[in-house]
Order: structure tokens, then C-alpha cells, then sequence
């Protein structure tokens, strides 16, 4: 994919530039505010990764700024440590997704691989399939080839939030978000219990697993090979 | 003093010249006013006299007129009269010399004892070959507005000089206590934090503002306060995760095998975790105790995020072989920020799931009551001890029996913390047995229509 990382200090520019390069991506870096408006504005990418400090214009500026002029490219706000508000104005100023300062590289690039391949908005699907696992959003129902499998409500969520990023490592944070809408740390493992009890109704007894670890960065559930 | 340059001064002084200003419009009204009217009573009381003497004429005859005018001209404080013979020769009474014309004329008549000059509104007819004068000196009436002219220049200048004299004594009253405004802030900016403006107890504009720059240097003492805790916190309490963080980088260093080098790097990279953690759990801290989120304050069903939290929790509490209930009396509405309200009651029961033993039940449960709302945690584990149940609250501190297990210890601060920005009560109290938290939420006017 190809990404713009707008990020002002040097040395973290330069690790998530060898780092996303290793990944496969094409990464474009903006050092300062008006150069990162200008590459925003006049290139095109698949995800955007924006710094809200920065020299000259601020983060949150230059995503108002390119959204009033109509550039839908998914944005990628990094915000600072311990600033509660900054989501509410990242997402308000039009942003995708935070990522709060510092993180975790795997997280990052989770959430650079769920924001580009997110599937327009008016595409609405009834029914998510991974393999023989079928998740029928209408009727709430889970079968795999032809079992019917019985799930507690939060584990149905934390099924269809994997289930719309299959393929995709989806992050203990992410999972936390989406499913609980809990926007700190908890403790407690309330993500690993839900995805054993998950893991434990979907894929005992059978010969494939779905529901797989990705060691150091989250789950993912995709068909073996 | 620079008494030019202080304003209220030259308010006082602008004061004074605005109402001189009125003074002399209003004498000049007057003045012209009074004037027009005394002359025309004057011309309506002459006029009134003709009337009365020609009607004497009619009854009386020339005769009777001749009496009436004798008489009424010797009478004090009455007009003066005169006749005339056909060709004004003078008959009788004090203005038989005037030569008049018939009709309204205002003749000049030189004093015979004195050279002054006396001007005489006279009104003249023709009574048969005569001729009837009546008249009034006008000098009775300049002298009345002269009079009422003085005493306006008096007023003028009485109001000039009272306007000033008050405007000066208010001036340095405002001036002195601007002074001793000015003195405390200059106090504070020198480093005395704990000096305040001086109230005069009188309940005025002044005293108010007075009261809240006090106020806001209260609020400003409070941060600062608030900030030096956390900063020494900091320093205190991060110096052990950080010393263990570079023993374990050292150790990779001296790590014989790659896979050893991989397991003290990802020990260390969790201690990173661990301290960016309390870094985020401080900030938080603080910026909840900042108070800016209350702008943010919506209307929340405790209710609806306990169940949440519970449901959210139970599955994990039933892992470590223990029971968390959520017990509900229905609806509990307070206005607050879901976000901070629903991390504060997982802490609570975390702090419950960390402190008790397997086979522990917690029970989480929001009442209503008029008083407000309560919502509370309870557990049936060791309690805490009566003497530290205070403490508890405060940032960092852990008790001796819950150093070994995981936590920062500012679980239970972002608790007080978020209590604090609600308004609300936290109580720890024994459950006999167990510990029960509670967080007593105040009633408020606009949650009235919420409680159902």
C-alpha cells in the first residue's frame, strides 16, 4: 500500500519507514505541517498517518482542511500520551482511527491494514463467511458447516468484529473498542476469556482452526494456507 | 498618586462637568420661562385693570374713574394708573405725564430724583375725550430674574465643587483598594502563594471581583498543588520500574543466546508497558482533576454501565474461579462522562477481582433514593483496614499485603478522582465480611425529569 506518514521527529519517522517498508508498504514522510497538507492534498494514498504536533500546522488542521476539500482517504490520527479528548477531536476533525503515543509497531500496522481495507459505507453485508464459518448478521445466528454454534452476546460482537476484519490482525485495543467501547486499559483478561470461550465453541472437535493467535500483536481468523 | 491619570477621577471630574453643564441649561430654561410668564401676568393683570376701570366709567362716569384711579394709585404694590386730557395733558395719577399711544408700548421714563431709567409697560384707551393709562415699572420683574439667575450661579458652582470634592474622596477610596489589589497580585508574583486580596466585608462590585480572583487563585493553587503531587510521585515511584528496565536491557546485552536475548528484551519491552501505563493513569488523573470533561457532561444511566461492566467482566472473574453480580434497582440517571464513569467501576471491580481469593463473589449494584444515586462494589475478601481506608485513595499507594500483586496503585485514585469531577462520595466501609465501596452520587435539579 501506498502511505503518508506526516511525523516531525526524525527518528520515529525513520523506524516506522523501515519498519512499514519491511511490511510492504510505500511510505511518503511529510516532516512539517504545510508539506504534509500539500502531499495530502495533491497525492493519493491508501491510508494517511498523521502527527498531531507538528511544526507550522497542526495535525487536526490539516485534516479539517483536507476533508473540506473532499479527500476521503482514510486518516490515521497518532495522538499524545494521556490526552482523553484528543480521540473525540481526531474523530470529530474527521479522522479514522487514534493511536495513542508511543505504541506498539504491530498495533500500528493492524490498524493501518483495517482502515485501508475497510469496505465502503453504503455496502452493508447481511452475512460474513470465513471457510464453513458463517456469521448471519440479520437473524444473529452462527453455523459452521451446518452445526449451529450458541454464543453469548459479547462473544457474537467480538465474532463479527473478527469476522469483518478476516484475514486481518484485529489487536487486543481494537477488540476493547469495537466490541466494549472501553477506551483504557482494563487489567483484567477480558479480551483473551472471550476469545478462548469464542475459540472453544468455534473450533474444538474441529480438523481446521479459524480463530487464530498472532503472537505479540492480536487475532485473526482466516482459512488455513 | 497621579490624580490626572486615575480613572475614577476623571470620572469623577467628567461627572461634575456633565452636571455644570446641566445646571447652566436648565437656568437659561428657566430663566427665559420665568420671564415670558411674569410678563404675561403682568400684561393680563393690566388688562384686567382696563377692564374694571372702563366698567367704572359706565357706571360711575368720568368721575368715579378720577376716585378710582386717586385711589388705587396711592394703594402699595398696585399698578399705576394715570389720565389724560384730550391732548395729553396730565389729570391725574403717577403716569398722567407718560405720552403713550393708544394701545400695548413700553415707554422709557427718566426718575426725576435720580438719572436712572425706568422702562413702563403701559396699556392706553380712550374713555370718551380722555385718555386712560395703566401700567407696571418693569424693574419689579427684572429684578426677580435677576434674583432667580443668582441663585443658579450659585448652584452652578455648588454642584461644580460638591462633584468634585466627592469625586475625589470616591476616587481614593476605588484608587486605595485597586492599590491593595495590585499589592497581593504583585505578592503572588514575587512567590507568596498563599497571599490573598484583602475583602472589605461590604458586599460591593469590588469585594465580588475581589472574591473571585481569590477564588481563581484557590482553583490555580489547587493545580499547582496537584501538579508538584504528581511530579514527586513520578520521581518517587517510577525510579523502581525503571531501574528494572535497564537491568533487563543490561542483561540482553550479556545474554549468551538469541533466545535469551529475545526473552529479556520482551521482559523488558513489558516493562516499558508497564511504565507507560502509569504515565497514561497519571496524566489521566490529573486531567480528569483539571475538570475540563465536565463541559463534556451528559445524562447517564449508572444502571445501563454497570450491567455493562459486569457483563463485560464476569467471564474473566469465572476464569479466576470467582463470581461477580450486578444487582440493579432499576434506572439510577446522574449527569456525567460515560466514558470515565464506566472506567471507574471497572477499576472497582478489578480492585475487587485482585484482592480476593478464588471463590470470592463481588457484587456490583446501583440504587436509587432520593437523596441521589449510590452506586456500590462490594466483596467478601480481607477488607482493608479502618486506619488505611483513607489512604487507599491517594495516588500510589498500595498496602503491605498487595505489594506482590500487579497494579500501580492508582486504581482506586482515578476512582477519588472521577467521584471528585462527578461531585460524588466515595466511602470505603466493612462488609463484614469484605470491603464495600460507595460512590454517592448528589442529586441534581436537571436530573429530575431522568429518574424513572
Amino acid at each position: 500500500m501506498k502511505l503518508l506518514l506526516v511525523e516531525d521527529d526524525e527518528e520515529t519517522a525513520a523506524y516506522l519507514r523501515k519498519a512499514l517498508g519491511e511490511a510492504g508498504h510505500v511510505v511518503d514522510r511529510a516532516a512539517a505541517g504545510r508539506e504534509g497538507l500539500m502531499l495530502a492534498a495533491g497525492e493519493t494514498y491508501d491510508v494517511i498517518i498523521l502527527d498531531r504536533l507538528l511544526p507550522e500546522l497542526d495535525g487536526l488542521a490539516i485534516l479539517r482542511t483536507i476533508r473540506a476539500s473532499g479527500v476521503k482517504t482514510p486518516v490515521l490520527v497518532l495522538t499524545a500520551l494521556g490526552g482523553i479528548d484528543d480521540r473525540v477531536e481526531g474523530l470529530e476533525a474527521g479522522g479514522d482511527d487514534y493511536l495513542v503515543k508511543p505504541f506498539a509497531f504491530a498495533e500500528l500496522l493492524a490498524r493501518i491494514n483495517a482502515l485501508a481495507r475497510r469496505p465502503p459505507p453504503q455496502d452493508a453485508p447481511t452475512a460474513l463467511q470465513v471457510g464453513e464459518l458463517r456469521v448471519d448478521l440479520l437473524k444473529r445466528t452462527v453455523t459452521r458447516g451446518g452445526r449451529r454454534i450458541e454464543l453469548q452476546p459479547k462473544e457474537f460482537l467480538v465474532l463479527e468484529f473478527l469476522m469483518r476484519h478476516a484475514g486481518r490482525v484485529v489487536t487486543r485495543t481494537m477488540l476493547l473498542e469495537g466490541v466494549w467501547n472501553f477506551h483504557f486499559d482494563p487489567k483484567t483478561n477480558i479480551v483473551e476469556t472471550h476469545v478462548s470461550r469464542l475459540r472453544s465453541k468455534i473450533d474444538r472437535g474441529e480438523a481446521e482452526e479459524l480463530i487464530h493467535t498472532v503472537r505479540g500483536a492480536g487475532y485473526c481468523v482466516r482459512t488455513p494456507g | 498618586m497621579r490624580p490626572l491619570r486615575s480613572t475614577s477621577l476623571r470620572l469623577a471630574a467628567a461627572y461634575a462637568a456633565v452636571f455644570a453643564v446641566a445646571v447652566a441649561v436648565l437656568a437659561v430654561v428657566t430663566v427665559t420661562t420665568t420671564r415670558t410668564a411674569l410678563r404675561r401676568e403682568l400684561d393680563r393683570r393690566i388688562q384686567a385693570e382696563v377692564t374694571a376701570l372702563v366698567q367704572e366709567y359706565r357706571i360711575e362716569g368720568m368721575e368715579g374713574v378720577v376716585q378710582a384711579v386717586r385711589e388705587r394709585d396711592s394703594t402699595p404694590g398696585a399698578l399705576n394708573y394715570g389720565l389724560q386730557g384730550p391732548h395729553g395733558e396730565p389729570l391725574v395719577g403717577r403716569l398722567a405725564d407718560v405720552a403713550a399711544p393708544v394701545g400695548w408700548s413700553t415707554q422709557v421714563i427718566r426718575e426725576t430724583d435720580d438719572n436712572d431709567v425706568d422702562h413702563v409697560r403701559v396699556l392706553v384707551v380712550s374713555l370718551w375725550d380722555r385718555r386712560l393709562l395703566v401700567g407696571q415699572n418693569l424693574e419689579r420683574i427684572s429684578r426677580l430674574y435677576g434674583l432667580v439667575l443668582r441663585a443658579f450661579v450659585w448652584a452652578f458652582f455648588g454642584v461644580i465643587l460638591l462633584g468634585g470634592a466627592v469625586g475625589l474622596a470616591l476616587s481614593r477610596d476605588v484608587e486605595r483598594r485597586f492599590a491593595e489589589i495590585s499589592a497581593a497580585a504583585q505578592a503572588i508574583i514575587d512567590g507568596d502563594m498563599a497571599r490573598r486580596i484583602p475583602l472589605k466585608g461590604r458586599g460591593d462590585d469590588l469585594d465580588a471581583v475581589a472574591a473571585t480572583l481569590n477564588r481563581m487563585l484557590d482553583r490555580i493553587g489547587a493545580l499547582m498543588g496537584t501538579v508538584h503531587q504528581v511530579s514527586s510521585d513520578i520521581a518517587h515511584d517510577l525510579r523502581t520500574p525503571l531501574t528494572r528496565l535497564r537491568q533487563k536491557l543490561e542483561a540482553s546485552l550479556r545474554a549468551v543466546s538469541q533466545a535469551e536475548r529475545t526473552a529479556t528484551v520482551e521482559a523488558a519491552l513489558q516493562d516499558m508497558d508497564a511504565i507507560l501505563e502509569i504515565f497514561a493513569a497519571l496524566l489521566r488523573i490529573a486531567q480528569i482533576e483539571g475538570g475540563a470533561r465536565r463541559a463534556g457532561f451528559r445524562s447517564v444511566d449508572l444502571g445501563q454501565v454497570a450491567a455493562a461492566v459486569a457483563e463485560a467482566f464476569a467471564p474473566s472473574a469465572e476464569e479466576g474461579g470467582r463470581r461477580l453480580e450486578f444487582r440493579s434497582e432499576g434506572s439510577a440517571f446522574i449527569h456525567g462522562d460515560k466514558e470515565l464513569l464506566t472506567q471507574m467501576m471497572a477499576n472497582l471491580v478489578e480492585n475487587g477481582l485482585t484482592h480476593t481469593a478464588p471463590g470470592a463473589v463481588i457484587e456490583i449494584g446501583v440504587a436509587a433514593a432520593q437523596s441521589g444515586a449510590c452506586l456500590y462494589v462490594r466483596d467478601d475478601g480481607p477488607g482493608i483496614p479502618v486506619e488505611a481506608r483513607g489512604r487507599v485513595l491517594d495516588r500510589f499507594v498500595r498496602l503491605e499485603h498487595s505489594r506482590s500483586t500487579p497494579g500501580s496503585g492508582l486504581g482506586l485514585a482515578l476512582v477519588a478522582a472521577v467521584a471528585r469531577l462527578h461531585d460524588a462520595e466515595v466511602s470505603l466501609d466493612d462488609a463484614a465480611p469484605g470491603l464495600i465501596v460507595r460512590v454517592s452520587f448528589p442529586r441534581r435539579l436537571q436530573q429530575l425529569g431522568g429518574v424513572s
